[in-house]
């Protein structure tokens, strides 16, 4: 098994941050924690070539240092690519990581690195990337180096990987179905039991984290904004001319409400599986409160109420992909320089 | 509360010409459970079929999966509200054809996110129904009949073929007896084991309840507040599932994985199983946080329970219901654990939960969305009407969560999603 | 929406999921399966209840975000 190695300035024996500029370095054969990996990974694997880098010229020049791992690990005819281990170096580590990613889908052979959690290479691609977790210290270097290497035998192979916790990678944040020994009823009343008593459980789903929007300012004068309507409540009209799917949908419409005083339950359906549709469709303003918002534009408690609608269908849909809906939904109404928006939601 | 189920273990099950059960085979005359079916005019006809465990057959949609169960005379009513007057279940003796399942099939459903029983291969071999021996039934409702009066009709036929199997039964000296009993809030003499509860959702107003819809004690929960239940009534006929029940089955509420684990334990002085509730989850705030807050209080201080076990109803919402529920009850000082359902669609954990409270921190995931089985052409196929069998008999894509039992919200699950 | 710093207001039946995924002005709505109304009301009764739950999201986007 031919090993081409990724390193930075201080692990590959150059210096520390003042030569963090280095620009790369080739050289066909092992260097620093390399000799070791070539220990580690035992007799029928050798590192073959090592790529130096200086952190802050990976940083400033991601694609070209990129475009040259490339072709030094072609060329070295390269059967894996490991990079660090980068423990809680965070330059370094975006720069292996962001390699790994490359040289994986690039020339398609098995990548690994190594860092701590709390490296950002790891936020940028733990979903795409086994990233086995090397703790913060630099002096665990053999035993996370044989991490990495039996991790690097694994994906050679092509054998199935399992669990983060018995293969010592960072979690992916990926769910795949396991049939389990025990049902869930099983798991619920023997995690009750250890929680009662104070012993130690573990949760199979730890707890999700959303980052808070901080509150656009309020409205100055409603009498003066533009207000529109959005709902993930899948009101569409009839015939669902975009074809928003009624569950997870990747789409949305924008449908025109100009001049109409309310909604009319016969122009309209309701694309959404989530919930019971039959009051929304015999009176589409249950949802989108055409009618009312009509008359305040009217009575001037609103300026003007935007001439359309923005529709699609939040059911169990996918955290990304609500996130580039909203994008998108928030791009287009800037552009219409609408001021404030009422989202309604079922 | 003292419950016997008298097991007859049955080996086989065929059509014949008298309802009898003979050692253990159960033979089913079609005609005479034809005509108690058709009692109700709202039918004018019904299939009944057998199908061996591990058959190659397809069935579908599945309306509801039974046990068959009666009552021996003085021991209550069987499925009140529903089939008998209303009275107390969970008591006295109840036979029970163990082996054997009604499997009720929907012939106004629509194929597309209906419930399927694989009988065979892999999906099959994925769910606990597979080795039962099902009568199946399919009934076709009368001209003009509408969709919640044929359904309100599935579930009478559904509980009148359950009961009308296991009293061939009832004289019949039983295999094996199981008893729980259990004095509920007020038992003594068990100090120093942790107070177990189960709170439990039988319906999700996301959708609904027809009027004529029976769900607990023949009532269709609509305004329903939580309300204490003996372990014993989920298991003896108090609660069905809804009209449209995906993940649940009458079958996992008599035979009902959460309540007969804490009962083992119960029987095992482990625990002391001190009671139940059952609740909904609810359409607007204020109905949830009434039924929450209520349904917490009840487990602290009528049930006085030092942890409680919690599981939803329907889809996505219903979470929110059950995780605030939890909340509650833990800053009571009562420990929970939740079961949720797999609601991430692009795998990644980010996706999956539906609530966020640190307290709510021991929680069982069952899995799904990642399995699915590519199944060949079924050799036999029941599936309503001709085209809708047609179709459910060509090779398809089966997904765990269309699967009868495979990714239950009841507990039987033995699928689980790993964050990897 | 609001990171592109349009204010929203989130009307919903089902707030603590609302809470939890970062909405910063939250009205309740009247259920599932019609936030905006209320099937039993007739028809002036449900329309001026809808007029309220508007009003109140218009007062949310005017105000400072604080949920109820």
């Amino acid at each position: 098994m031919r090993v081409v190695h990724y390193l930075n300035q201080f692990f590959g024996g150059i210096g520390g941050e003042e030569h963090a500029d280095t620009e790369p370095q080739v050289h066909d054969e092992p260097v620093g924690p390399g000799r070791l990996l070539g220990q580690v990974l035992g007799e029928n694997a050798q590192v073959v070539r090592t790529i130096v880098c200086g952190d802050n010229y990976a940083t400033e020049n991601m694609e070209a240092l990129t475009a040259l791992v490339l072709e030094q690990t072609k060329d070295a005819q390269a059967d894996i690519f490991v990079a660090g281990p980068c423990f809680e170096a965070g330059r370094y580590g975006v720069a292996a990581a962001g390699l790994c990613v490359a040289v994986s889908s690039e020339l398609d052979i098995p990548v690994v690195t190594g860092m701590a959690q709390e490296n950002p290479g790891v936020d940028l691609h733990r979903q795409t990337l086994y990233i086995v977790d090397s703790g913060k210290a630099a002096s665990a270097m053999r035993e996370v180096l044989t991490k990495m290497s039996d991790m690097a035998h694994k994906l050679a192979s092509g054998q199935d990987m399992g669990a983060p916790a018995e293969e010592g990678y960072i979690a992916r944040g990926i769910l795949k179905d396991t049939f389990v020994e025990q049902t869930a009823a099983q798991r619920l009343v023997a995690m009750l039991d250890a929680k009662v008593k104070g012993e130690e459980f573990e949760s199979e789903l730890p707890a999700p984290s959303f980052p808070e929007i901080p509150a656009p300012a309020p409205v100055a004068d409603m009498s003066k904004a533009r207000v529109a309507i959005i709902t993930d409540g899948g009101l569409v009209p009839k015939g669902n001319p975009d074809n928003i799917s009624a569950w997870a949908a990747t789409n949305w419409g924008s449908y025109d409400i100009a001049g109409k005083d309310g909604l009319q339950g016969d122009d309209y359906e309701v694309s959404h599986r989530g919930y019971d549709t039959r009051y929304v469709e015999q009176d589409p303003d249950r949802l989108v409160p055409v009618d009312v918002l009509r008359e305040l534009e009217e009575s001037n408690v609103i300026g003007e109420l935007h001439s359309q609608f923005i529709s699609t269908s939040g059911l169990v849909n996918p955290i990304a992909n609500s996130r580039r809906l909203g994008r998108e939904i928030a791009a287009q109404l800037k552009e219409s320089e609408v001021d404030a928006v009422i989202l309604t939601s079922t | 509360m003292r419950l016997t189920l008298a097991i007859h273990q049955i080996g086989s099950l065929s059509l014949g010409a008298a309802t009898l059960l003979d050692g253990n085979k159960l033979v089913v005359d079609p005609e005479e459970l034809r005509l108690l079916i058709l009692e109700d005019t709202r039918l004018r006809s019904v299939d009944i079929e057998t199908v061996s465990p591990g058959e190659d057959c397809r069935i579908g949609v599945v309306f509801d999966i039974l046990e068959p169960r009666a009552k021996e005379s003085g021991s209550g009513p069987n499925f009140p509200g529903i089939l008998d007057p209303i009275g107390v279940v969970g008591q006295g003796v109840t036979h029970v054809l163990r082996g054997v399942a009604v499997t009720v099939v929907d012939g106004g459903a629509g194929l597309e996110n209906g419930k399927i029983l694989e009988m065979t291969g892999p999906a099959g071999e994925a769910s606990p129904y597979t080795s039962l021996h099902h009568l199946v039934i399919t009934p076709h409702s009368a001209e003009n009949v509408v969709r919640h009066s044929e359904q309100a009709a599935l579930r009478l036929a559904s509980v009148k073929t359950s009961v009308y199997l296991a009293q061939c039964a009832l004289e019949i000296t039983p295999h094996s007896a199981e008893i729980f009993e259990s004095d509920g809030p007020v038992v003594k003499g068990r100090g120093g084991l942790p107070r177990f509860a189960y709170i439990g959702q039988v319906h999700s107003r996301q959708r609904v309840a027809e009027i004529d819809e029976k769900i607990l004690y023949g009532d269709n929960t609509a305004g329903m507040v939580p309300v204490s239940l003996h372990p014993n009534e989920w298991l003896d006929g108090a609660v069905v599932t809804c009209n449209r029940a995906m993940g649940a089955e009458t079958y996992f509420y008599q035979n009902h994985p959460v309540i007969l684990e804490l009962y083992r334990r119960h029987q095992d002085d482990e625990i002391t199983l001190v009671g139940t509730l059952a609740t909904m989850a609810a359409s607007d705030n204020d109905e949830r946080d009434r039924n929450c807050m209520l349904a917490a209080e009840h487990a602290k201080w009528n049930l006085a329970a030092d942890g409680v076990i919690l599981t939803k109803y329907g889809g996505g919402a219903p979470h929110a219901d059950m995780s605030l529920t939890a909340r509650r009850c833990e800053e009571l000082g009562i420990r929970t654990t939740v079961q949720v359902s797999d609601m991430s669609w692009d795998r990644r954990a980010e996706s999956a939960l539906l609530f966020n409270y640190p307290v709510v921190d021991a929680i069982v995931y069952v899995g799904g969305r990642d399995t699915d089985w590519d199944v060949p052409a079924a050799g036999r196929v029941i599936g309503g009407s001709g085209e809708l069998a047609e179709e459910l008999g060509a090779p398809r894509r089966l997904i765990a969560t269309n699967v009868c039992g495979v990714s239950s919200q009841q507990g039987i699950s033995r699928l689980r999603a790993m964050v990897h | 929406m609001e990171k592109a710093g349009i204010p929203v207001c989130h009307v919903t039946s089902v707030v603590p999921v609302a809470k939890m995924v970062g909405s910063n002005r939250i009205v309740q709505g009247q259920g599932i399966v019609h936030v905006m109304g209320d099937a039993d009301l007739p028809a002036e009764e449900e329309k001026e209840l809808r007029r309220k739950t508007v009003l109140q999201a218009i007062e949310a986007l005017k105000n400072e975000a604080a949920t109820p």
